[in-house]
């Protein structure tokens, strides 16, 4: 590597090693870390790992060498239950605590299961006190499946929408979306697996692209310029191969990543970060055939964060991990639905909202009268338009559109992926 | 002279706006002029979205029709379907007053505007009020005029709608200077052109599948005893195979119509179909995919059973769902109901005979298709009005009721 930027960068790494902490929240949070491996050669000992949980007895279980026990004083150490209010409570008694864990770092990666008691109200108390920070802060968030019920699914809607604005980028994983991966007769464990996988394969590409010396590397200002404003629609996906035709393999694979394809993303993303890692036998024009492709396929409108990560050990295989942030600008207002009907558009600058409504580059949408019955534009309604938005990820052609509810379960999210039916679609 | 009239019978669906014109001469034959079907924008699940949209897509349909039949339609009949649509079964009850219990005129009116009395939510109001078999001292009765008894009962499936919806729809006729004169919804309209008397008094249900909902009426003994609309359809079915099989809404379409089949056998695992069956697509675009048949059939499956399920639950707990009082079985319709193996699937999840209805016999062929059978309906409650004592359409009155509800211009 006699690129004179990298030995530049390794300079600035060598005065001032980088600082970077992942901290798993509540039970599934920690879980997730449990099982990541985190890639040796990126580095380790700068990045620090750590769990908080309200459950002692779980956390004493895990491996993970940093814990915080959060909210003894209220659950006795045995964890909130599935309540809310409890997880809540338990966060806000140690935040001090939870601001000893967070310190002062360079980049701080949260990992939490939504729908529960501790990850849904704790997540969004560390993410706070992150926020106080200097931290580049990102958050993966898996979601509850549909049979878990309406209640989980509000939980996590509710955690995933405070959790929005307080982090650079989000990266919500349905579960139901993650039980379509693997194979067919694979259980809901597996949802659980491929989760892990995927965080997994989030965070090791941000490490290795930002610690290893690489292909081509990139530092912190890099990933910032990416995730440059707090909230808004973040995209992750990842594509994975290996054997004969790797490169068009892990590109097929990218580009059929299911969290591509929860309805109506946004085609076209602002900023993206690619890293690829791969073995001694990824020469610069297979590097330059995933950047076409992958550009291409985002229409990118401004430059690509590129990171190429060589690994001795991962000859002929390639995984791609994509991440960016839709546009945040707004537009000009379509034709109302109807004309004379007394609508309402949601306050954007006050709630924080510009990212919400321009993740899918359409303008902000009136609100439907038959939400505004109890009175003018309440802070309620707003909230809970803001809501939907989340649910709406896996309703696909349906996402602007009323929900349509029926025993609790919304009918235009598709019949297989509320009822967990596995469809595998490689031949 | 004769005297005639024409009737423009428009159908705002989801995925198609159909437009016929029937002649009516002296009130007795009708004769079907003009008809245009064209795809209709701005309409999700059987609701007008976007004003304007629609309107630009029902005007172009209307006037299409109109070019068609070199005439000019004189008064509307128009569908309506939504799931702010919405029913319930209210008796009204009368003690019979003359001094000889003989049931007088004023007694049965009674009795009816005692089950119509029911006060709806401000925001809503009726479509319908369905008459169904009276009952003198607890015995069913067709017609209790003149007959001894003491108490006099009278069933209604009344049908409501959300204003508004029902508004959204009228502005679009109105945008175009016309007046509607009815307004009927599309489970009863398609309901009352195809099934036969004979099928109506054994019992049959009427599923007419569209592109955005699903609307279906009950009848027993010769009456309507329910309608109802489950908000999903053909869109749902594309929709879940685009997010299931990662390909766009088009192509997703494509494979519905080509490959889909209502429910999964084994057979379809060892089957493989291609997307584009173009092999000279780029190797690096999602083009020339290869897909297995059980991943198609298996998300169409969940989604169309899921449906019939809905409507059997729906049945059940109306204290509907007896086979026996449902003799004809299942009459399918609606342009969903074109999906290979649809019967099949009613078979498994109701236990029902089915059969996919061929449209109305004693219409030229090309109106037979599926998607004209909604707009046939409304022709057929243009010509025969309320004299039709089964089906029961609103009175002129209750018309003016709702003209009046939602003239706001």
């Amino acid at each position: 590597m006699n690129n004179p930027n990298d030995s530049l960068a390794l300079e600035h790494n060598a005065t001032e090693p980088l600082k970077i902490k992942i901290i798993g929240v509540g039970g599934a949070g920690t879980n997730a870390l449990n099982n990541l491996e985190l890639n040796p050669l990126c580095g380790v000992g700068q990045v620090q790992v750590a769990a908080i949980n309200t459950d002692a007895k779980a956390l004493s279980e895990s491996r993970i060498p940093e814990k915080l026990v959060i909210g003894r004083s209220v659950t006795r150490g045995l964890g909130a239950g599935g309540e809310l209010e409890i997880g809540k409570k338990a966060a806000e008694d140690d935040r001090e605590a939870i601001a000893g864990l967070v310190g002062e770092m360079d980049l701080i990666i949260l990992v939490v299961g939504l729908g529960g008691g501790t990850g849904s109200a704790a997540a969004s108390v560390v993410a706070e006190v992150a926020a106080r920070t200097e931290a580049l802060v990102l958050a993966f968030a898996t979601l509850p499946f549909s049979f878990e019920g309406k209640r989980r699914k509000d939980i996590a809607e509710a955690g995933i929408g405070e959790l929005r604005q307080l982090v650079h980028g989000l990266i919500p994983l349905p579960n139901d979306v993650l039980l379509q991966e693997g194979e067919e007769d694979s259980t809901v464990l597996n949802a659980f697996a491929v989760a892990d996988r995927w965080i997994g394969c989030g965070i090791n590409s941000i490490c290795a692209m930002l610690l290893k010396t690489g292909l081509i590397n990139q530092d912190i200002s890099s990933l910032r310029s990416v995730f440059q404003d707090r909230g808004g629609r973040t995209i992750f996906a990842t594509g994975f191969a290996s054997g004969e035709d790797y490169v068009s393999a892990a590109l097929d694979e990218l580009l059929i990543c299911p969290l591509l394809h929860m309805g109506d993303r946004p085609a076209q993303l602002d900023r993206i970060l690619v890293n690829i890692t791969g073995g001694t036998d990824l020469g610069i024009a297979k590097v330059n055939q995933v950047i076409s492709l992958v550009s291409q396929r985002f229409n990118s409108r401004e430059d690509i964060v590129f990171g190429a990560v060589i690994d001795e050990s991962r000859s002929g295989m390639l995984e791609i991990c994509v991440m960016g942030k839709a546009g945040i600008e707004a537009r000009q207002p379509i034709r109302p639905a109807v004309p004379t009907a007394k609508t309402s558009v949601a306050p954007l600058g006050k709630l924080g909202l510009e990212a919400e409504i321009a993740q899918d580059d359409r303008p902000p949408q009136p609100v439907h009268r038959s939400k505004l019955r109890h009175g003018d534009a309440s802070p309620e309604v707003e909230q809970e338009e803001f809501l939907f938005v989340e649910a709406n990820a896996q309703r696909g052609y349906f996402e602007k559109t009323d929900s349509n509810f029926y025993n609790g379960e919304d009918l235009d999210v598709p019949t297989f992926m509320r009822r967990g039916i596995k469809i595998k679609i490689k031949t | 002279m004769s005297e005639s009239r024409v009737v423009g019978a428009v159908e705002i669906g989801t995925s198609k706006v159909v437009v016929l014109l029937g002649e009516i001469i002296d009130g007795e034959g009708l004769n079907i002029i003009g008809h245009s079907m064209s795809s209709s924008y701005g309409v999700k699940k059987g609701v007008v979205d976007d004003l304007g949209v629609a309107s630009d897509s029902v005007h172009a349909a209307i006037m299409e029709a109109e070019k068609n039949a070199q005439s000019r339609i004189d008064e509307v009949y128009l569908a309506q379907t939504g799931s702010h649509l919405s029913g319930s079964f209210n008796v009204g009850t009368t003690s019979v007053s003359g001094p000889d219990n003989i049931v007088s005129e004023t007694d049965i009116f009674q009795a009816k505007e005692d089950a119509k009395r029911r006060q709806l939510p401000a925001d809503r109001a009726y479509l319908h009020h369905i008459q169904n078999p009276f009952s003198l001292d607890g015995r069913k009765i067709d017609n209790p005029l003149s007959r001894e008894g003491r108490q006099l009962q009278v069933g209604y499936w009344s049908v409501h709608a959300e204003s508004s919806k029902v508004s959204d729809s009228l502005r679009v006729i109105r945008g175009i200077d016309l007046e509607v004169t009815d307004i009927i919804i599309s489970s009863i309209a398609s309901g009352a052109v195809l099934l036969e008397d004979s099928e109506k008094e054994s019992g049959a249900l009427v599923v007419d599948i569209g592109g955005g909902t699903t609307d279906y009426v009950l009848y027993r003994g010769g009456y309507i005893v329910k309608t109802g609309v489950v908000p999903v359809g053909g869109d749902h079915i594309t929709n879940d195979l685009s997010i299931g099989l990662r390909i766009s809404p088009g192509k997703a379409e494509k494979f519905k119509r080509i490959h889909g089949r209502a429910y999964y056998e084994s057979g379809d695992r060892e089957k493989n179909v291609w997307l584009t069956g173009d092999p000279s697509t780029s190797d690096l675009t999602i083009g020339d995919r290869e897909y297995p048949l059980a991943a198609i059939t298996k998300i169409i499956e969940a989604r169309v059973s899921e449906i019939f399920e809905i409507i059997k639950k729906e049945l059940e707990d109306a204290e509907l769902y007896q086979p026996d009082d449902i003799a004809c079985g299942v009459v399918l319709t609606g342009g969903s109901s074109q999906l290979n193996g649809i019967e099949e699937s009613v078979r498994r999840v109701l236990g029902l005979e089915a059969r996919v209805s061929d449209g109305p016999r004693d219409v030229a062929p090309e109106l037979r298709h599926p998607a004209y059978s909604t707009a046939l309906g409304l022709l057929h409650y243009a010509l025969t009005g309320q004299e039709d004592r089964e089906t029961n359409p609103p009175p002129n009155r209750f018309l003016r009721k709702i003209a009046r509800l939602f003239n706001f211009d």
